[in-house]
């Protein structure tokens, strides 16, 4: 049985969760991105950024998650220098529902899974280890990223393997990103504890995992180490565990029962949240349409074949693409034309943040090919020159010579030119009638897919056989 | 001029010319130079306050606009942050600590043209009811300097007394404020909780302390809370003050009232009978006023003194766990540490009262007695409150004798802590409830000050005020033998 | 439930709280009798009490905006090494 503890920031913040600093730290130089409050300097009090709450609400109804009617912070106490004031501002339940959210689920391959609770809470600072040597070791801290608001999400145990765990992330990475709350993509913008039992087991906490793909290895480490344990008799012990991100293996963490008493106490400092009943409303109202909703409506209104509408409406980027492309009657091309043509050329972070590419681009695209001005082949030409250039349609197509070759006497000479070239091609063709698409392959690239496709078989097929 | 003048006085003085800034503050520095040795009443002093003086004369002198203070001397307690300045908290942990930036009611002070003086002494992060505890040495009660000044704020109060400040500013987290006003025949007001904005003021118990002014005359206080109340984004837990004038109608009286003596606070075993005998003539000072008195049982006093040092112990843990000597602090070096030991070792440079509170405030929250102490105070707490507030749909005022006890000599408590802190016993209330309280100078017993105390319901601080300077208006009271 | 403070509770408590103590036995006596002081709460009948909170509407809230501190803060913090701050080795 797997459990997760998935720690998600709160990337498309202005500010931090406490004070004004920014919330993306990342373009700061080490300890440049501080104010009092986040470096918890003597006098200073948090002062609570309101979209924070919007947003982890949204999180929460978004995960099906009952919210409560008053939000309350708590101090969890522990000594580590990546945390200013020796404790952290976050949220539990010790006096009634306080937290963001609690007794949520999410659906994954038809079966549920249960979340049990979700906090706002702040992050910590980051460390970095210097020195040649553990003797010589010294820790150097960064406070920038200390503050920045992060939403943890508690699952209960309801994940069966690492497989699993895969799918989970990926839908829930998928809906913060829709939900427009976060860039899942952004280094260290999510983050995961993972606890792992077997049958009659213990539970076994593995905190300091790095990304992803380590998560996944460390389960099945766990699990592979519980069950020989198991398989030799000898109990597993309720522990937490560190990842050794070098030897990829997880080890015992040995720590003292002192560190595990985080002594809560109320933050006095933020006086409970009415979520009143009007603001909920208006927040559940300005959420975007869930992915499944997206996806259904793809299927059922426009006739989307259910794989095409399954990756357009799971990426935010590609469908707030095809909304604000598609109309009633191209739909289906748009959402055809952005996941063969365009995938290729905006799978990256990078490449999508310089893409010039605009919805117009798409339709534009769709209505020369539909009254027959260029080739669906020269439109993916096209398409990569747009995303580099973002140039207009007409501009690119009067530019590069990508208009269709309909005319056809034109095509008729090209294509004598290139039989006359390929004498064993035609010979094969005259035997076997599927051997004339490659003769059709080489009129395009010849040509660099201007050549209407009907014409050029027409006029292939009355050349071969003559 | 003399320095013995009230704010008010003070005002008028510089406006219509009588003195000036400059003449004023030197000779408020000839007065602290005069009688530091003795009374030390300050950690440091304000060496650019004579420039600051001559500024404001000028921008008098001009006709500019000036703040409504007019280059008043008013010292801070050293536990409120001024900007550029050393904000020690009488600690060792904090002895070198330079604060960034101001406090709230630090940048008000500033914008009306008050010159903050200096920072005055306290026990170490406010815990304590002697400045006994300050890291620095105590100081000195200006009526007997054999006698403690009370606390916390107990510089505040000296530098008050002694003439060496027109008011101070001073916080209050379980009687911080009215005790040291009490022991040296001063006002000293704790504001509702949340009506002065606490950013800036360093955190002891949070969730129940508020900064207040300590006065020679109740109108000074009327006249502070004017400037440094109100709403503040920089604090969560600030309230709007709807932009009271205190002072206006401050000579309203009481005519009519209705106040309940607290039982559990004016009679008993732990109340010293000078104090019960001056307590039952300011009874009597109301009556002749107008007011109608009656007794009012409030049965959860008895548990305020255990319910508000678990409280303040489990917030103090926590809010004094930020100093672990890394990012400020004093000099210590990193080599031959790791974290644990490193923190370890700095950390006992706390004074024992801070030491004693932080294990208390370990044990209370932690695993195995969060249920025992922690959970069982706030629900005291509750208790308490929702009796108070009943009792204030009967009665404009609550009042009692402000501390039970004379002002004592130096090291008469200082080795036991719970006889020390049942000096608390009638000013906690005010904090656990959140309610406003003042205490007033009422009486001399054999050249020691006995004060009274009155509370008023949340946000009543202008019918409070009133009521205080209508007891101060029966009175006559001679200012400390300097 | 423990009831009775040992001195290795106190002992516990001081390291959990991260302070040398050389005098245990003084810090014991005290302590012990300021909680054994405490137990006076055992006497109040609390069951129906909640606890006690202060509360904010949404509105109050601060807006999400960046407003960068007026000054480089890192000059006054100690410790540091480049623009790191230093801490002692972790183990």
């Amino acid at each position: 049985m797997i459990g997760l503890e998935i720690h998600c920031q709160l990337t498309n913040l202005q500010s931090k969760l406490f004070c004004s600093c920014k919330a993306n730290y990342r373009e700061f130089e080490p300890n440049t991105n501080l104010c009092p409050v986040c470096i918890g300097l003597p006098g200073s009090l948090p002062k609570l950024n309101r979209k924070a709450v919007e947003k982890a609400t949204m999180i929460a109804m978004a995960l099906n998650c009952k919210t409560p009617q008053r939000l309350g912070f708590f101090r969890k106490n522990y000594f580590y220098p990546d945390s200013p004031k020796n404790f952290q501002i976050t949220q539990l339940n010790m006096y009634g529902p306080t937290s963001i959210g609690e007794q949520g689920n999410v659906s994954i391959e038809g079966k549920d899974i249960r979340i049990r609770r979700i906090q706002l809470e702040e992050d910590p600072g980051r460390l970095i280890y210097e020195g040649a040597s553990e003797r010589t070791q010294i820790t150097l801290v960064d406070y920038n990223r200390a503050g920045t608001p992060l939403v943890e999400i508690v699952t209960e145990p309801d994940l069966d393997n690492p497989r699993q765990v895969r799918i989970f992330l990926n839908i829930l990475s998928d809906l913060l990103e829709n939900l427009g709350v976060s860039d899942p993509t952004l280094e260290g913008a999510m983050r995961a504890d993972v606890n792992v039992s077997i049958e009659g087991g213990l539970r076994v906490e593995v905190k300091n995992i790095g990304s992803f793909h380590d998560l996944e290895k460390a389960i099945h480490f766990e699990l592979t180490r519980q069950q020989s344990l198991a398989k030799r008799g000898i109990p597993v012990a309720q522990e937490t565990r560190h990842w050794d991100d070098k030897r990829k293996i997880t080890i015992s963490s040995r720590s003292k029962e002192e560190d595990e008493d985080y002594r809560y106490i109320l933050e006095g400092d933020i006086p409970w949240v009415i979520l009143d009943s009007q603001s909920m409303e208006k927040w559940k109202n300005s959420m975007p349409e869930s992915i499944s909703s997206k996806k259904e409506r793809y299927i059922t209104k426009y006739g989307i074949p259910t794989q095409v509408a399954d990756v357009l409406s799971s990426d935010k980027y590609y469908s707030d693409l095809f909304e604000q492309a598609h109309t009633e009657s191209n739909a289906k091309e748009i959402a055809n034309m952005i996941t063969t043509d365009l995938m290729g050329l905006v799978d990256t972070r990078e490449k999508r943040e310089q893409s010039k590419l605009r919805p117009k681009h798409l339709s534009d695209l769709i209505e020369i090919i539909n009254n027959g001005k260029v080739t669906r082949s020269s439109a993916k030409n096209a398409l990569q020159k747009i995303v580099k250039t973002g140039k207009s349609v007409s501009e690119i197509v009067s530019q590069t010579g990508l208009a269709k070759i309909s005319d056809e006497g034109e095509l008729a000479k090209i294509i004598t030119e290139i039989l006359s070239q390929e004498p064993t091609a035609v010979q094969q063709a005259k035997e076997n009638s599927q051997a004339i698409n490659y003769l059709v392959g080489k009129v395009m690239q010849k040509t660099k897919g201007t050549a209407d496709p009907a014409l050029t078989l027409r006029i292939l097929k009355e050349k071969i056989s003559t | 001029m003399s320095l013995a003048i009230s704010a008010l006085e003070y005002i008028s003085n510089v406006k219509n010319g009588n003195t000036t800034a400059e003449e004023f503050i030197a000779k408020t520095l000839d007065q602290i130079s005069k009688h530091e040795s003795k009374l030390h009443a300050f950690i440091s002093i304000n060496e650019k306050a004579l420039d600051q003086a001559r500024a404001i004369d000028k921008k008098i002198k001009l006709k500019e606009k000036i703040g409504a203070l007019y280059g008043m001397p008013i010292s801070i307690k050293d536990n409120i942050s001024i900007k550029d300045g050393k904000t020690t908290c009488a600690s060792k942990m904090l002895q070198d600590y330079v604060s960034p930036y101001d406090a709230t009611v630090v940048s008000k002070l500033k914008s009306q043209d008050a010159i903050l003086i200096g920072k005055v002494n306290l026990d170490e992060f406010a815990m304590g009811v002697a400045t006994e505890f300050s890291a620095f040495g105590p100081s000195k009660n200006p009526w007997n300097t054999d006698y403690v000044p009370g606390g916390s704020s107990g510089g505040s109060a000296v530098s008050v007394s002694a003439l060496e400040c027109i008011a101070s500013l001073g916080s209050d987290t379980g009687g911080s404020v009215r005790n040291p006003a009490s022991f040296c025949s001063l006002v000293g007001l704790k504001p509702t909780y949340g009506l002065v904005s606490r950013y800036g003021l360093v955190s002891y118990a949070n969730s129940i302390e508020q900064i207040g002014p300590i006065t020679r005359k109740v109108e000074d206080a009327a006249l502070l809370l004017n400037y440094i109340s109100g709403r503040d984004v920089n604090d969560n837990t600030t309230v709007d003050s709807k932009n009271q004038d205190y002072l206006a109608e401050i000579g309203s009286g009481i005519q009519g009232k209705k106040i309940g003596v607290i039982k559990e606070m004016s009679k008993g075993a732990g109340l010293d009978e000078n104090v019960e005998s001056a307590f039952w003539r300011a009874v009597n000072s109301f009556e002749k006023l107008g007011a109608k008195i009656e007794e009012v049982s409030l049965d959860m006093v008895e548990f305020t003194v255990a319910t508000y040092y678990v409280l303040t112990t489990a917030e103090a843990g926590s809010n004094l766990s930020r100093y672990d000597n890394l990012r400020y602090g004093y000099p210590m070096d990193l080599e031959g540490y790791e974290f644990k030991s490193y923190i370890s070792k700095a950390r006992k440079n706390f004074g024992p009262e801070v030491t004693r509170r932080m294990i208390l405030g370990g044990f209370v929250p932690s695993a195995g007695f969060a249920g025992k102490y922690l959970l069982k105070a706030l629900k005291v707490k509750n208790k308490l409150k929702r009796q108070v507030l009943e009792a204030f749909k009967k009665f404009d005022f609550l009042i009692s004798p402000t501390v039970p006890i004379l002002p004592f000599k130096f090291g008469e408590k200082i080795d036991d802590p719970l006889a020390m802190y049942m000096a608390d016993i009638n000013t906690v209330t005010a904090n656990l409830t959140g309610v406003p309280a003042i205490s007033v100078p009422f009486e001399i017993h054999n050249g020691l000050p006995i004060g009274i105390q009155i509370h008023a319901d949340s946000l009543q601080e202008k019918q409070l005020l009133q009521a205080a300077y209508a007891l101060q208006e029966t009175t006559n009271l001679p200012g400390a033998p300097l | 439930m423990i009831h009775l403070v040992t001195k290795e509770d106190i002992e516990h408590v001081a390291k959990l709280m991260r302070i040398d103590i050389d005098n245990t036995d003084e810090y014991f006596e005290r302590i012990q009798k300021i909680m054994n002081y405490f137990d006076i709460l055992d006497k109040v009948d609390i069951e129906s009490e909640e606890i006690p909170v202060q509360e904010v509407t949404i509105n109050e809230l601060r807006e999400d905006e960046y407003i960068p501190f007026e000054s480089k803060l890192i000059t006054n913090l100690k410790n540091y090494k480049g623009t790191f701050v230093r801490a002692p080795k972790m183990n």
